[in-house]
Formats: C-alpha cells, sequence, structure tokens
C-alpha cells in the first residue's frame, strides 16, 4: 500500500511550500497610493493639528493654515518704502540705495551668486544674457543685465525683485530683503561697468516721471 | 495683421512672398530680423507679439487696426514716448492707459530710435516667429511620450502560485480517483475484495499517522517560515518603503506635477519653490504665488496642455485669457504629503541642508528623474542612525569648532580614531530628536 501515497507525499510537499510562498509575496506587495500599515497610530498623528491640513470646526472643514490677523507683523519683517506703482519704480530708482556694506563687495557677490544659481538663473542664465532655460519658454524671454538692462540703478533692480516686472512675478515671499540686496550686488556684477555717458540721459529721464 | 494686408490691394498681390512683401514696403527682411532682435530685447516681456495673450501689456495682434489712423505714426510716437502722448490728451492713449491699471510703458526715448521704432513695427508686420516655430517638434516632446510608456505588467507571483496549487488539488484528486479505480480493477480480476471506501482525510491521516516524522519536519518548516514573515512584515509597519523592491509610497497629486519636467529639464533649483529648506524645519510646499511666478505666462505645458495648469488658475482664481485674478473664490490645492515621518521625530531641514550642507537628493531621490514623486529612502530610524554614524563632520570654516578640534586632535592622536562623524557629536542621542 505504502507507494500508493508516494504521489501524495509529493504533492502535498510541494503543494505547502506554494502556499508558503504565496503567504510571503503577499506580505510584499505594496499599493503605491497606500502609505501602508501603522501600528498606534495615537503616535504618527497627534491631536495637534498639522500644517498643511484640515480640522473641523462645528462640523465645518477649516483649513489649518490660516492668513494672519490684519495687521500682523512677522518677526524680522522690514517695511518697504514704495509702492508698487511706475512713480514708486522711479522713485525706489532715484532714492534706494544698496544698506549692505559690512562686508566687501566680493564677499556679498559670492553670497549674491550663490541665491543667483538659485532663484534666478533658471530665467536669467548664467550671465544674465536672459538665457535661461525658462526663460526660452517665456513669451518674451528676460532682457540681458549686460544689454537692455545695463544701467538699471539698484534700487529699480531691488523693487523689480520684490514687487515683479513683467512676466517677472514678485520674489519678496521666497527671499528676505537682505537676500535681494545680496542678489543686487551680483546683478550689478554681471550688469559690468556702467556707460558712463548714457547714465547720465538716463537718470536725467528717471527724472521726469518722478515730478509728476 | 491679414486685414491690414487686404485693405492693401497691391500689397495683397505680392503679399505671398516674403522677401517681395517687404521690398514693396521699402523694408526688407533684414529691418524685420532687427526689429525682431529689438522687441525681443524691450518688448516682449511684457508684449506678446502675434497673439491676444495678455501679460503685462496688451497682446498686439491686430495692433495696426486698434490705433489712430495713421496707425504707424501713432505708434511710432507711442512707442517713444507713451506719456507725452497720453499727457497731450489722446482719446485712444488714455483709454489703453486706464484699461491697464494706469501701469505706464516704458518710455524709449532716447534708447530706440525712429529707425529702430520702424524695425519693429516690420517685424509685427511680418509673420509670426511662434508658429513657424511650433511646426518643428518641440524640445521635450519625446521625453513625455517616454513617460506613457509603460512596462507590460508581468503576471503577479501570488497568482501564479494559487494557480499551481488548483491545479495540484486537481491533480492529487484525479490521480487519486484514477488510483482507486485502477487498485479495484485489479483486484477484481484477481479475484481480489475491493478496497474499501475511504474518504480522503481518512486517508491522508493513515499516511501522516504512518509518516511522522516526516509530518512533524515539515511542520516545523512551516511553523518557522510562518514566524519568519511575520517578523518581516513587522519591519514594514509605518514604514512607507518597501526594502526589497526599493519602492516607497508614491500618491497620486491633485495636479499631476512633474519633477522631471521643472527640476530636470527647466533646471530650475529645489530651493525656488521649496524655498524654505534653508531657513526652516520644514522644506515646504510650494504657496500658488510661486507657481504663478512663470505659469502666469507660461499657460500650457508640454504634456497635459492646459488642463493640468488650469488647476493652478482654479486654485487662486487667476482668469488666464484676461491676466486677472477674477475669480474671487480660491480652493487650495490639496497636496498629498509623499515623506513622512511619525510625530514623536523632531527633524529639521535647514540643520542638515545649510549646516550639515546634506544633498536632497541623499534623501529624496533624484527627483530630477521622477514624473511622480516618490519615497525613495527608508526614512526609520535605523536608516537615520546608519547616516549618522558614517557622515564626518566637516570642519573646514566652522569658527565655532575649528580650534576645539584642532586642539583635540592633536591632544589624542594615535589614542582615538579621529574620524569624527555626526555619532560622535550627539548625532545618536535619543533626545536631540525625540522630545
Amino acid at each position: 500500500m505504502k507507494k500508493h501515497y508516494k504521489s501524495i507525499k509529493f504533492a502535498l510537499f510541494t503543494a505547502m511550500t506554494g502556499m508558503l510562498m504565496a503567504g510571503l509575496t503577499s506580505c510584499a506587495k505594496k499599493d503605491e497610493n497606500s502609505p501602508g500599515v501603522e501600528f498606534m497610530p495615537d503616535m504618527y498623528r497627534s491631536p495637534s493639528l498639522e500644517y498643511y491640513s484640515t480640522h473641523t470646526v462645528d462640523g465645518d472643514t477649516a483649513q489649518t493654515a490660516k492668513t494672519p490677523v490684519k495687521g500682523t507683523v512677522a518677526r524680522g519683517y522690514v517695511p518697504y518704502a514704495y509702492e508698487n506703482t511706475p512713480q514708486g519704480y522711479e522713485a525706489a530708482g532715484l532714492n534706494l540705495k544698496n544698506p549692505l556694506t559690512l562686508k566687501s563687495r566680493e564677499e556679498y557677490e559670492k553670497e549674491g551668486e550663490v541665491i543667483y544659481g538659485k532663484f534666478c538663473i533658471h530665467c536669467h542664465g548664467a550671465t544674465g544674457g536672459g538665457d535661461g532655460k525658462v526663460g526660452g519658454k517665456l513669451p518674451g524671454p528676460p532682457p540681458a543685465y549686460n544689454g537692455t538692462l545695463k544701467n538699471l540703478p539698484e534700487g529699480k533692480i531691488f523693487h523689480s525683485i520684490t514687487y515683479g516686472k513683467g512676466s517677472m512675478g514678485s520674489h519678496a515671499s521666497q527671499l528676505t530683503q537682505e537676500e535681494r540686496w545680496k542678489l543686487v550686488y551680483f546683478v550689478q556684477k554681471l550688469q559690468g561697468p556702467k556707460e558712463v555717458a548714457v547714465d547720465s540721459t538716463a537718470a536725467k529721464k528717471e527724472i521726469a516721471p518722478a515730478k509728476k | 495683421m491679414k486685414k491690414y494686408i487686404s485693405r492693401n490691394s497691391v500689397r495683397t498681390l505680392v503679399a505671398a512672398i516674403f522677401t517681395v512683401f517687404a521690398f514693396t514696403n521699402s523694408l526688407n527682411a533684414q529691418d524685420a530680423a532687427n526689429g525682431a532682435k529689438i522687441y525681443k530685447q524691450n518688448c516682449a516681456v511684457c508684449h506678446a507679439s502675434h497673439t491676444d495673450q495678455k501679460l503685462t501689456g496688451p497682446g498686439l495682434k491686430g495692433v495696426f487696426d486698434r490705433v489712430p489712423k495713421p496707425a504707424d505714426a501713432w505708434l511710432t510716437k507711442w512707442i517713444i514716448n507713451n506719456e507725452k502722448v497720453i499727457k497731450s490728451g489722446d482719446p485712444y492713449a488714455n483709454k489703453i492707459y486706464n484699461d491697464f491699471g494706469k501701469a505706464a510703458m516704458t518710455v524709449f526715448e532716447g534708447q530706440i530710435d525712429e529707425k529702430g521704432v520702424a524695425d519693429i513695427l516690420a517685424f509685427l508686420k511680418g509673420p509670426d516667429p511662434a508658429a513657424s516655430a511650433a511646426k518643428t517638434p518641440v524640445g521635450g516632446g519625446a521625453d513625455s511620450t517616454g513617460d506613457n510608456k509603460e512596462k507590460p505588467s508581468s503576471i503577479e507571483p501570488i497568482y501564479l502560485i494559487l494557480g499551481v496549487i488548483v491545479i495540484l488539488a486537481i491533480l492529487i484528486g484525479a490521480f487519486r480517483s484514477v488510483r482507486i479505480s485502477l487498485q479495484n480493477t485489479a483486484n477484481r480480476a484477481a479475484g481480489e475484495a475491493e478496497q474499501e471506501e475511504v474518504t480522503f482525510g481518512e486517508e491522508a491521516r493513515r499516511w501522516a499517522s504512518k509518516n511522522s516524522r516526516l509530518v512533524g519536519v515539515i511542520v516545523i518548516i512551516l511553523v518557522g517560515a510562518g514566524v519568519k514573515s511575520c517578523w518581516n512584515a513587522c519591519y514594514n509597519i509605518g514604514v512607507y518603503y518597501d526594502w526589497k523592491t526599493q519602492k516607497g509610497y508614491k500618491p497620486e497629486q491633485p495636479i499631476k506635477f512633474s519633477h522631471k519636467l521643472h527640476a530636470g529639464e527647466n533646471e530650475i533649483a529645489c530651493q525656488y519653490c521649496h524655498s524654505s529648506v534653508e531657513k526652516s524645519r520644514h522644506a515646504g510646499i510650494p504657496s500658488v504665488n510661486i507657481c504663478m511666478n512663470c505659469h502666469k505666462s507660461i499657460q500650457k505645458g508640454p504634456q497635459y496642455g492646459e488642463t493640468e495648469i488650469a488647476k493652478i488658475y482654479a486654485a487662486n482664481g487667476f482668469n488666464p485669457k484676461t491676466g486677472v485674478y477674477e475669480n474671487k473664490e480660491t480652493n487650495p490645492i490639496k497636496w498629498i504629503k509623499v515623506h513622512n515621518l511619525p510625530d514623536h521625530v523632531y527633524f529639521n531641514h535647514s540643520q542638515h541642508v545649510v549646516v550639515g550642507k546634506v544633498e536632497c537628493a541623499t534623501c529624496h531621490g533624484n527627483l530630477k528623474e521622477m514624473t511622480v514623486a516618490e519615497q525613495k529612502t527608508p526614512l526609520t530610524m535605523k536608516w537615520c542612525i546608519e547616516c549618522h554614524r558614517k557622515t564626518e563632520v566637516s570642519m573646514e570654516g566652522n569658527a565655532y569648532y575649528d580650534r576645539l578640534h584642532k586642539a583635540l586632535k592633536a591632544k589624542y592622536k594615535g589614542q582615538y580614531d579621529v574620524k569624527f562623524t555626526v555619532d560622535k557629536i550627539g548625532g545618536l542621542e535619543c533626545a536631540k530628536c525625540h522630545y
């Protein structure tokens, strides 16, 4: 009789190994959209509100990130005196001067270059010629620093970074005033030496609209 | 443009050939090319040349029909000094000025002369450079089609094994009945009594008791394997990452934002959008105004066209046609956080990125090649500690540690391992991360 059971013995062994492997692989399978199993969720998700999330107040879903109360001033915030108007732009060009003077110009230029590499280079290009990868995709590429913008005064550069100009948006939320001024130093380096003769006429032109 | 030509019947005759058209206008292609250059440098930032798209200023399609006649003379006056034209009380100039929120156009007097303006006008009358450029395939198209390709999904191993088990069960049953009937026939032929009727379970039980040693070994192996697989499964609890396949949490986002396109092809630095990474504990999900720094102008993507970018506009109430934030109703984009740490872990981005000078890709993988952001590292405590144990702290230019480090290095030279890793300055202290 014994030999009749041999087939069962083999089959049983194969079947059990198969089941075991199936069990193992089913544990390893993972849904990309699911974060997986959590043990003691209380330790993962505390009752305190997480940023970028929602919570319910009296049955209503509310956003955790709130607009600050009107008149709130962020710590370290320095007000900017010039308005986002053509008049403000001209006035900034005339009166606004770079307040960063503690270190040498070269040091600020170096720091500015690092910031430029993160925040400007993709549109304005490595040499400020407006040939960045994104600049080419804009309807109009940014004008060159050592071309059209060669004689742009520092105040106007700062004003443009703060409020944006043309296709460029405001970068005030990404850069502090200090960082913006460091950038101004580096942009001035990219502008190259100013053409003195044109500079005087340019200054005159700037005065005219400011009088209005 | 076309309307303008049609009104000039003489020109219409020759308009088909651009060079001849330019010649009759006492202009030539060179003027238009020069105009294009001047236009690109001075005007393109605020004006779309051959379309209606409103940037800061109006799109210049059909501008020659809109402005007071004679158009060329009026436009020349306007371009050179628009303020003078406005002040002179010109009704159309004042209307445009007020329509665009009194955002004054730059005065180009002294920067562009009349010849330059004439060249610009020649360029504007000429064909749309973007239309001819659009005929050639735009870069990025090839890549985007590459993303669509999905690998043909192979059969999941679990179904394969289940199939084998089912087939085996059928075979066992079939062979058993065949064997029994064969045995019975053989018995009948030999004149012996037929086999007694036994159920399958009874037969298996008998076999098991006869081979108790083999069954015991199999049971021990099975139990051991079960315990091991449970043990392994425990490693995956709370870990959004599969150690074996090296695949992590990769949720579908509300907008099909591609890091590959933005950070890879367009070479935008990570910090441009995640700008708080150097200043704060969180790298931050960019607010919509940062999207709008580019997408105010770029309204069409290479892969999904306008549909995905339109979701940004739906979020902030921007009307791409008028270029104004018209819709007061705004809806925050509900991005899904990919890299999660439990609430009982403190992690600070600025500490790692600024002080430790850790590259983004060290923990987040090469996002420049990901169309959908995916967790590429386990983000477990073991993983943190391994990195803290092997990462050396750079003392270069660190005024705080400089002198101390030099002195200690000299003092303990030869006595201790002088490799200065993170764990040596408290990188393994419990309270550094759990408090």
